[in-house]
């Protein structure tokens, strides 16, 4: 909505877009409620909220992986239907094919672009080594890390080059250290080769240090509360220090926290 | 040299391993040889294990052994092979089509439980006593483990996995060779290695009660007869074949899941 120009066209619009969904009993639950969102062309977005708040549930939306009831989606100008690989995801969990390798899970995607077999092997090492799981070629899901199994996942996904990478959660499932760590190889693949990242997190301070803007949503039914500009002029892990970033991750925490007390609380 | 000796030495190893693991059966065949030795059973109760271990040399050098355990066999295996095909099919279909689901869901409840061998008079009175008979009641029993564990394998596929398959261009018609049968394929494999040594149960049970030939009818015969060797002797076939069955569908297995976490644990036995 904010726009400020400059920062190029709008790679994903999000416009009015409610969305109910059945618990296995009971009535309907709103789980979004007329959201409206526009993401830049390059830019890193975090949508950060309480659990529950249907962040992840505006991603798959705009993933196309569940049926959008009401309202509009657009990717590159075009109305989202159903998921293509213009907008690759990474899970939380991974998502990983167990009975393949983590070559033959990166190839998958190219061999579903029609590339020749040669290309593909090729194309999936660069990005392998790009990921630093060079040496681990050959070794099944289940043989590595957590840290390890969502390097494989996001070389899967950044291997078919998509426009959009949508990311759910990706580091959560990962242990503190690693957490870190991934987060600045993220950050510098990123700069590396530019996309446009909508990347779901409840961690205030992840979603200050990664994106650019964060987009703070509220308790269920989710909405868009405000949207924060997080681009500090310092970088790197000096950052963490600085007293922009303090200041601000204590304006994103303050916004977040009557969310989350909300969401604690239920309904009452 | 050094090499070979460390080859020999492994083998050697591992025929130990083999025969300490195997232990608790020696034991019991031990004691076997000498409660029939000792007197306290007549020859015609309890024969001794070495009697008939005689027996089965006897009937594998006559060749009738072979010949029972083929049929056997056969049966068993067409009848295993038939529900595990349509086992597969048909758990694929409740799984995926309500209506199919709505259709099957009760009576696969009802009949998994179920003492399936109760069927065999109206099988008899059917399909009669040769193999349609035998090879149905086999099917029939063998195939609701299969599908059973088809439903709760393609059901329980992670939705993120399906997903991600979508995002990576496949097309709905791939998902369900290329990702969910895939990874339903350790339950379906479960589902398997339980109708198997079902299929082997049945075989035999249909032949000790419609005759004929087999490993079962060659029994039957030889109980009418009073001869309690060759009854002892088509115990121990039936055990030999069941371990052999059971044994290499475990060896496919571990083929087919080199990716799965379990073939990665020590396995037992």
């Amino acid at each position: 909505m904010t726009s400020d120009g400059g920062s190029g066209a709008a790679a994903i619009r999000v416009e009015g877009v409610s969305h109910r969904y059945l618990p296995a009993r009971g009535k309907p639950v709103l789980a979004l409620d007329h959201v409206s969102l526009e993401v830049r062309e390059r830019e890193f977005l975090a949508l950060l909220g309480p659990s529950g708040c249907g962040k992840s549930t505006l991603l798959y939306l705009i993933g196309g992986f569940l049926p959008i009831g009401e309202g509009l989606i657009e990717v590159g100008g075009k109305r989202v239907s159903e998921p293509g690989p213009d907008r690759g995801i990474v899970f939380q969990h991974f998502a990983l094919f167990p009975w393949k390798t983590v070559r033959e899970n990166v190839t998958y995607g190219l061999a579903k672009q029609g590339l020749p077999r040669d290309e593909q092997t090729r194309r999936a090492q660069e990005f392998i080594d790009l990921v630093k799981l060079s040496g681990f070629e050959d070794a099944y899901p289940a043989q590595l890390s957590g840290g390890m199994k969502q390097r494989a996942a996001l070389a899967r996904t950044l291997a078919i080059d998509p426009a959009i990478l949508l990311m759910d959660e990706p580091f959560g499932a990962l242990d503190a250290q690693t957490r870190i760590l991934m987060q600045e190889e993220l950050l510098s693949i990123w700069q590396r080769r530019r996309k446009t990242v909508v990347f779901v997190t409840h961690d205030v301070q992840e979603a200050v240090y990664l994106a650019e803007r964060v987009a703070v949503m509220s308790a269920r039914p989710g909405r868009i509360k405000e949207i924060v500009d997080t681009r500090f002029s310092v970088s790197g892990p000096a950052l963490f220090k600085s007293p922009e970033f303090v200041e601000r991750v204590d304006h994103v925490w303050n916004l977040v926290r009557g969310e989350a007390i909300a969401a604690q609380g239920g309904a009452a | 040299m050094a090499r070979v000796a460390a080859r020999v030495s492994d083998w050697f190893g591992a025929a130990l391993w083999g025969v300490i693991q195997s232990g608790s059966i020696i034991v019991v065949l031990i004691g076997w040889e000498l409660l029939a030795r000792s007197g306290l059973f007549t020859a015609f109760l309890l024969p001794t294990l070495s009697s008939v271990l005689a027996r089965v040399v006897e009937d594998a050098v006559s060749g009738l052994l072979f010949l029972d355990l083929s049929v056997t066999l056969y049966r068993a295996v067409l009848g295993f092979a038939i529900a595990a095909a349509a086992g597969v099919a048909l758990g694929i279909l409740i799984a995926r089509i309500p209506s199919i689901h709505w259709l099957f869901d009760p009576i696969v409840s009802i009949g998994f439980p179920m003492p399936k061998v109760a069927f065999l008079p109206v099988f008899m009175l059917w399909f009669g006593v040769y193999d349609l008979s035998k090879v149905s009641m086999i099917v029939f029993n063998a195939i609701f483990p299969v599908i059973a564990a088809t439903v709760a394998g393609t059901q329980g596929v992670d939705k993120h996995m399906i997903w991600s398959a979508r995002s990576l261009g496949a097309k709905e018609r791939d998902i369900l060779r290329e990702i969910i049968l895939p990874a339903a394929l350790p339950q379906i494999l479960t589902g398997l290695q339980v109708a198997l040594p079902t299929a082997l149960i049945v075989a035999i049970v249909t032949e000790i009660i419609m005759g004929g030939d087999g490993l079962g009818a060659s029994m039957i015969r030889a109980s009418r007869y009073a001869d309690s060797p060759g009854v002892f002797a088509g115990i121990v076939e039936i055990a030999a074949a069941g371990w052999l069955v059971i044994k290499s569908v475990e060896a496919i297995r571990r083929r087919l899941l080199v990716w799965h976490q379990e073939t990665q644990a020590v396995s037992t036995v």
